[in-house]
């Protein structure tokens, strides 16, 4: 009686541990999107990185809090494409400040393959918007013209490296379909490298995961030379994000975000044109092994350089 | 078959209409009927219809499921559900034309098969097993295919998992309810409660005090007594449903800002370029069209308490009264619209006074 008693009880012991297992597997965070920790609102300006003012102007120095807590900062997605009014940026698409002498200096970097329309409407919008945040900027167009998959990693690594010869500090490594919804994300880097693009429609304004680290990210050259850039394998869809965040990791660069409110970007919609690489599962787990010899310095030289009126055309054969 | 229970049996064994223990492995064994038809046949004598006939039950028999206690004879009207969503969920997902021909295709077996079930057997289980299946093709369909897709934070996916937890009890209380209450007619009991009509369901053969309608979806009938349960059972089953599809459609669509959290889709014009979106899409749709079908039940179901009418007074209804809502009709039963709900709401067990009918 008494074991009959014992087995059933047992018997229903196994059940609740089958049922909680089960609700612990579907209910799992990682199965969902994430909350984030991010820097608060007041805090951007403290965490940014500035660059030691030069002496020689007469120029007071820009002040960027407006910029930050100016009211009515958002932009809705329905303005994105309209015809933005913007001063005519410099040959090669530099940017510098006219009423007041800049504190941040940044290169936009943009992989870029074969979207003109969508390359048409990212200018417009960008050379506004950066505009708007009295920035000193110049934008780089990495254009992939050859017949091998998209290497996003490898074309921004050449982008990186004629932007760090220009003697730009930081680096801000953009995907071409991302549009950012706010005046108050300032596209300049923070101390530690920083993921702008958090709250991406396409995702439901949600983080897939916590490590994801690309869209839009913001890095300092010198921590980026630190790292010795991404990797070059990376053919294909996915994967070189992962490894950029594992190379950071590894250097003890932690990175930080701003909140959901000021992080919000739109994807231009585009047919998907996903072909993923098989190898970037077998490639990111050797990721740490290999930073040393895969990266900036293992880049090769095979680009030329065409300074157009908004933007400077690097052509990657 | 009481004589033969000298030995208990293991989960597929099973007694067979003939009354010999049988077991399930040895399903294709041997037939009888099946054996002397063909033969027959390819004699050039055609299928005896006989045969025929008794290889349909032969083939009922066998059809069975291993269960504790031998094995369980499952009928095949009530297995079609189980075939049927699945296949017609994978070919809609192949692209909107088949989406637009497999939901009307769906739709009108649905009416004829309604027809010839009732008819032939009026207790099937069918559209209580479409219902389930449903429900388990939906769920699995966003927990393993819409979830991993990491755009859906755990909390709304508890806030959906505790509506369909609600939606689940409501049933299950409903069908508890129903099984108290609701009386085989083959009972020798008689009863009677002063104000209270009694009804004999043909569909599932049980006395109903004030029975609004038999409700095939869930196999049982609706009365006073369980008519708030099925109230809110349509409402949390609608809330769950549109409330799953638009975290669906927000994930596989390209989702805008209605106002603070909230999400709508407004470009869907990709979802059919990989399997997964496709399916997601698709479930998200049909639990569309199944809420708002829902929410009509609903709205009916609210309009009919407040008046005071059964379902079945109300089918009964000339067009035109249908079209001032019963209004002009005189209701019999109607006690007033606080007295109409407050004894639907009311939860206390009546006390039926039993009559010995011999």
């Amino acid at each position: 009686m008494i074991i009959l008693c014992f087995s059933s009880k047992f018997k229903n012991a196994g059940l609740i541990i089958i049922v909680s297992a089960i609700i612990i597997g579907i209910y799992f965070p990682s199965r969902h999107a994430r909350h984030y920790s991010c820097v608060k609102n007041e805090n951007v300006l403290d965490s940014l990185y500035y660059e030691q003012k030069m002496a020689h102007h007469n120029l007071k120095n820009c002040n960027y809090e407006d910029v930050v807590f100016m009211p009515g900062n958002d932009i809705s997605i329905e303005d994105v494409s309209d015809e933005k009014i913007y001063l005519k940026p410099l040959p090669g698409g530099e940017y510098l400040p006219t009423q007041c002498s800049p504190l941040l200096k940044s290169a936009i970097i943009v992989p870029y393959r074969d979207r003109p329309k969508q390359l048409k409407t990212f200018l417009n919008y960008m050379h506004h918007f950066l505009q708007k945040q009295k920035l000193h900027y110049r934008i780089f167009i990495v254009d992939q013209k050859n017949e091998n998959l998209f290497n996003r990693a490898k074309l921004l690594n050449i982008g990186a490296k004629l932007a760090m010869k220009y003697g730009f500090p930081c680096l801000v490594l953009h995907d071409i379909d991302l549009i950012p919804l706010n005046y108050a994300n300032i596209y300049a880097c923070s101390n530690t490298p920083r993921h702008m693009s958090s709250s991406l429609d396409t995702f439901r304004y949600n983080l897939p995961y916590l490590t994801i680290f690309g869209g839009a990210v913001a890095i300092l050259s010198e921590q980026f030379k630190t790292i010795n850039g991404m990797s070059n394998l990376f053919e294909g869809w996915g994967g070189e994000d992962d490894d950029l965040y594992k190379r950071l990791i590894e250097h003890g660069l932690i990175p930080c975000r701003f909140c959901p409110s000021i992080s919000k970007y739109t994807m231009l919609l585009h047919k998907k044109n996903r072909k993923t690489s098989e190898s970037r599962f077998n490639l990111l787990k050797k990721s740490t092994q290999r930073s040393k010899f895969d990266g900036l310095n293992t880049l090769n030289d095979n680009f030329t350089i065409e300074v157009e009126s908004l933007f400077t055309h690097i052509i990657v054969s | 078959m009481s004589d033969n229970d000298a030995e208990p049996l293991c989960c597929c064994e099973y007694y067979d209409k003939d009354k010999n223990q049988s077991h399930i492995l040895a399903c294709c064994c041997f037939c009888e009927d099946l054996d002397e038809g063909f033969e027959s046949l390819i004699t050039c004598n055609g299928f005896p219809r006989y045969r025929c006939l008794r290889f349909m039950a032969t083939f009922q028999d066998r059809l069975r499921i291993p269960w504790r206690g031998g094995a369980k004879l499952v009928a095949v009207d009530s297995i079609l559900p189980l075939i049927i969503l699945p296949i017609i969920f994978i070919i809609a997902a192949q692209s909107l034309w088949w989406t637009i021909f497999s939901f009307s295709t769906i739709t009108v077996f649905l009416l004829y098969i309604f027809q010839v079930l009732i008819r032939i057997t009026p207790r099937t289980k069918f559209f209580f097993v479409w219902t389930i299946t449903s429900i388990v093709l939906l769920y699995i369909i966003f927990e393993f295919v819409v979830i991993p897709l990491l755009e859906i934070l755990l909390e709304e996916n508890i806030a959906l998992s505790i509506l369909i937890a609600s939606f689940l009890f409501c049933l299950y209380t409903l069908k508890m309810r129903a099984s108290r209450f609701h009386k085989s007619t083959d009972d020798s009991e008689m009863f009677s409660l002063p104000g209270t009509r009694f009804h004999n369901c043909s569909i599932c053969q049980t006395t109903v005090p004030d029975k609004d309608h038999h409700c095939v979806w869930y196999d049982c009938c609706i009365s006073r007594q369980n008519q708030c349960l099925f109230m809110m059972s349509l409402l949390f089953a609608a809330a769950a449903l549109l409330y799953s599809s638009n975290l669906t459609l927000t994930s596989v669509c390209h989702p805008f800002k209605l106002y603070e959290t909230i999400l709508l889709p407004d470009d869907c014009s990709e979802v059919y370029q990989e399997f997964e979106l496709g399916i997601s899409f698709v479930s998200a749709i049909y639990s569309i069209i199944l809420a708002v079908i829902i929410l009509i039940i609903l709205m009916q179901q609210v309009l009919l308490v407040s008046i005071g009418l059964t379902k079945k007074e109300w089918n009964k209804l000339p067009f035109s009264s249908k079209c001032f809502l019963g209004l002009t009709n005189r209701k019999y039963h109607s006690k007033g619209f606080f007295r109409n709900w407050s004894r639907i709401l009311c939860w206390t067990e009546p006390k039926y006074v039993s009559i010995n009918h011999t």
